[in-house]
């Protein structure tokens, strides 16, 4: 006569779990237009946002202020806004169209002139490496992997300071944590699809050019020279120094949307837009550890908490957020506890478009997320 | 159980009270238990203790049992906390605080970061900081904009506002997001123009400084800023150390092109840099005060969850009281030995920083709906206290209102936990969007509370207003 639900392992409530994010602190309005993307600043004082008017708008986290904006582009949406993952610097990294944005966002109380200083020494030693580039690369004949330049006065003067264009409609950029390497994926770039940057020598390559499948998302692993690739279906994750394949993740998603790598390295959740929200945990199995369906439409953004609260996220166009619990231990024999804690619910759906991009707080379980309904909201 | 025992309501009619009061001047002569009728309301109360003070003008008094305040009969009060009429009573009487109403709004250009009252003899004036970059100063009596600091271009702040305050009646110090402190002169003669000029721009801060503190008598101020530092300044020229040049606009291209824009005429201000810098805090320092009767001790608020205590002539942290959670404001209640603290989790922290106590909180004042950015104490009373929050409130709490709370549920700490007496909403907003989500439109950002002037408050608005109690006392 055992119950058998005795015997599961009792899970922990969510009122055991704080502190995470349960209420709207803030609203950010002024764009026109879907905002498609979030970052909050290295600082934690900050969040950049872009969105499908073509403007980079900078706003205080904690009033909703807005310190500062840049139109990027007349006729190209800003699909993807990232600031640079450095103390050191202040460099918001947005791409619009084909082309990404470097910009160090003048007269914000970041931008001392220390700050400053070293940020246009990052922006510029490129062009030093650039102009004393031995003449024996491989490509001279054909056309540049990219285009690194400095853009126009108009551009220059409110800080926008280095462009690099690739072939095709940047979709994702994303950092490797020393903030020298980036790469962008542009999904419809067929063998350009994912580029890997080098932003000190404005240098671009292209190692993945036989891909099977249309890359969707792309990551750096946080503490290894690896990299992982997302294409509908698959993800792949790459040795870089050794140039090899590593591991097939087959979540069983029919359209991967987004992926996020655990700060440990060894899990991935995974979100699609059929809806599912999947844990990876690498070590284990090349399927899923746990599928999680909590969405009524598609999963657009999924992300781990970065500064040790074992929180993660996911974003969708039902027009909520989800606020997970999920512990990893470092123990091999041990599985990670998942725990669903919040959905959180404001973001207006529109044009069938929900909530498009979500970032976390470096520390606080604070996250920000980016709406259709051209709003951004502060959760805490 | 007595189910059976006759006349329970006749039994219950009277209950043996004890009256007791932490307000010194208004101390009852005896202090033995008294046989009250269990139908009195707060008011016969009131009549009563005034009755066995023989005031000769009567005070209106608010009655605590068990640190919950009596709205209803005592009868009432008793059979809804379960009390039983058997015992003696205590009851607790304090000074009633009446209702504040709003008197007076104050209209500027865009959002107000900060306000500060200088209340003396001969004049009250409010000083406001704001995110256009200016400060303001206004007449009390007929709201009069007096005057305004000068534009970014004449020597101005290049950036918001973030905090102000009297140094005397002739001198402000503020500061903001351009990394600086300011030091002003304000001349206000009778029959010419008021004026605000500069006279001092201290450097060292690496991001914004979102708190000052000042310390008249030795012309010092504190600062908490987001580079994780508390500064500590001098407001004079002579004895302040020289800036550090990698710090000042001309360190910066950026500011050096924007300054080609300024005035040519414009006399360069005297820059210097700080006392000392004080290091310990991991995050974002939100607030600091001077200790009340001592310069040469700090605190400070900070994100990183902890009240710090400095030892300013030695640049020492002296001791680390950390909470649950990130902290926005500070104040200090000097008599009752506590500092209250405003978190973004919505309440009000007051802990003990003295060496003797052991508690992280002493006490919990719950009931904002969003971060508590400000916080003042009530010039009248020591238990009083203001703050101010991001979801759009002020509140008004008397921390002998407070009740036991089991740790643990719903997420609190456990321990004393207070609620507030009266709430203040902005005027001239509508009711829906007093409450609104995220605070939009109405969020508070700074608040102070002079005997005379009333409880004064600054928000997303673009408003300063005036709340004070009218009517009888
Ligand atoms: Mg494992």
């Amino acid at each position: 006569n055992i119950d058998p639900e005795s015997l599961l392992p009792k899970l922990p409530s969510p009122d055991e779990l704080r502190p995470f994010p349960t209420v709207c602190a803030n609203i950010f309005r002024d764009h026109q237009g879907r905002v498609r993307s979030v970052s909050v600043d290295p600082t934690g004082t900050l969040v950049a946002s872009g969105a499908d008017d073509g403007y980079v708008r900078v706003w205080e986290m904690l009033t909703g202020r807005q310190l500062w904006n840049k139109k990027l582009s007349d006729d190209e949406a800003v699909d993807v806004v990232t600031w640079r993952p450095s103390k050191d610097t202040a460099i918001i990294a947005a791409a619009a169209g084909e082309t990404v944005y470097f910009t160090i966002p003048f007269g914000l109380h970041t931008v001392n002139p220390e700050i400053e200083q070293a940020s246009r020494e990052v922006l510029d030693s490129g062009f030093g490496y650039q102009a004393n580039k031995p003449t024996t690369e491989t490509n001279i004949n054909k056309e540049p992997t990219a285009t690194w330049s400095r853009p126009s006065t108009s551009l220059t003067n409110d800080g926008v300071l280095l462009t690099a264009s690739v072939r095709s409609t940047i979709k994702v950029i994303t950092w490797h944590r020393r903030g020298d390497y980036f790469a962008t994926v542009s999904p419809k770039g067929q063998s350009h699809a994912v580029a890997i940057h080098t932003l000190s020598k404005h240098l671009t390559q292209l190692p993945f050019r036989k891909l099977k499948g249309l890359a969707q998302t792309a990551q750096f692993h946080p503490s290894k020279p690896i990299f992982f690739v997302a294409t509908q279906r698959n993800i792949r994750s790459y040795d870089l120094s050794a140039q090899t394949l590593l591991k097939i993740m087959q979540p069983g998603a029919r359209w991967i949307s987004s992926i996020d790598v655990h700060p440990g390295g060894d899990n991935l959740i995974v979100g699609s837009y059929d809806r599912r929200l999947l844990w990876h945990d690498m070590d284990l199995s090349t399927k899923p550890y746990k599928t999680l369906r909590y969405h009524q439409k598609a999963i657009r953004a999924v992300k781990f908490h970065q500064g040790g609260l074992p929180l993660f996220a996911d974003a969708s166009d039902d027009g909520s957020l989800q606020i997970f619990h999920g512990k990893v231990v470092g123990d091999l024999m041990e599985n990670a506890t998942i725990v669903p804690l919040k959905v959180l619910r404001g973001h207006v759906e529109k044009g069938a478009l929900g909530v498009l991009g979500l970032d976390w707080h470096p520390r606080h379980p604070w996250c920000v997320s980016a709406g259709a309904d051209g709003s951004c909201r502060v959760w805490c | 159980m007595e189910l059976d025992a006759p006349n329970e309501s006749e039994k219950t009619s009277q209950v043996r009270i004890k009256l007791t009061t932490r307000d010194s001047d208004v101390q009852l002569l005896e202090t033995a238990p008294i046989l009250v009728s269990t139908a009195l309301r707060r008011y016969a109360l009131s009549t009563l203790v005034n009755n066995l003070l023989e005031s000769e003008k009567p005070v209106p008094f608010e009655f605590l049992i068990n640190g919950q305040f009596l709205r209803t009969s005592i009868d009432e009060f008793l059979t809804a906390n379960g009390i039983s009429a058997e015992r003696t009573l205590t009851v607790e009487y304090v000074r009633a605080l009446i209702p504040p109403v709003h008197i007076s709004s104050y209209e500027h250009d865009d959002w107000v970061s900060s306000v500060n009252v200088l209340a003396t003899d001969s004049r009250a004036r409010i000083l406001s900081s704001s995110y256009d970059g200016l400060l303001r100063i206004w007449n009390t009596t007929n709201t009069d904009l007096l005057a305004t600091s000068p534009s970014a271009r004449d020597n101005g702040h290049t950036a918001a506002v973030k905090a102000v305050k009297w140094l005397t009646e002739k001198k402000i110090a503020s500061s903001g997001d351009d990394r600086t402190i300011r030091i002003w002169n304000y001349v206000e003669d009778e029959g010419s123009a008021a004026a605000i000029t500069p006279v001092l721009e201290l450097y060292g801060h690496k991001m914004t400084v979102g708190d000052i503190a000042i310390h008249t008598p030795t012309s010092q101020i504190l600062s908490a800023s987001a580079d994780g530092r508390v500064g500590l300044w001098s407001t004079s020229k002579t004895t302040a150390p020289t800036a550090p040049t990698s710090l000042l606009p001309t360190a910066s291209s950026s500011a050096n092109k924007r300054r080609k824009l300024a005035k040519a005429d414009n006399k360069q201000v005297s820059q210097r840099g700080p006392l000392s810098m004080l290091d310990g805090h991991t995050d974002v320092v939100s607030s600091t005060i001077f200790k009340h009767d001592d310069p040469t001790v700090g605190y400070s608020a900070s994100w990183d969850h902890s009240v710090r205590t400095w030892d300013l002539t030695t640049s020492r942290l002296v001791d680390t009281r950390t909470t649950l959670h990130p902290l926005l404001s500070l104040t200090e209640m000097p008599q009752v030995s506590l500092l209250a603290t405003g978190t973004t989790a919505r309440h009000i922290t007051l802990l003990d920083p003295r060496a003797s106590s052991s508690k992280v909180s002493a006490l919990t004042l719950r009931g904002h709906a969003n971060a508590v950015s400000s916080l003042a104490v009530d010039p009248k009373s020591q238990f009083g206290l203001l703050s101010g929050s991001h979801d759009g409130s002020c509140r008004v709490w008397d921390i002998r209102s407070v009740r036991s709370v089991a740790s643990g549920g719903g997420g609190g700490d456990g321990g004393q936990v207070g609620e507030s007496v009266y709430v203040i909403y902005r005027e001239g907003v509508e009711g829906v969007k007093q409450r609104a989500v995220g605070g939009e439109g109405v969020k508070v950002f700074g608040v102070d509370w002079r005997e005379g002037v009333g409880i004064v408050s600054a928000g997303e608005d673009k408003r300063v207003q005036v709340n004070r109690p009218e009517g009888k006392q």
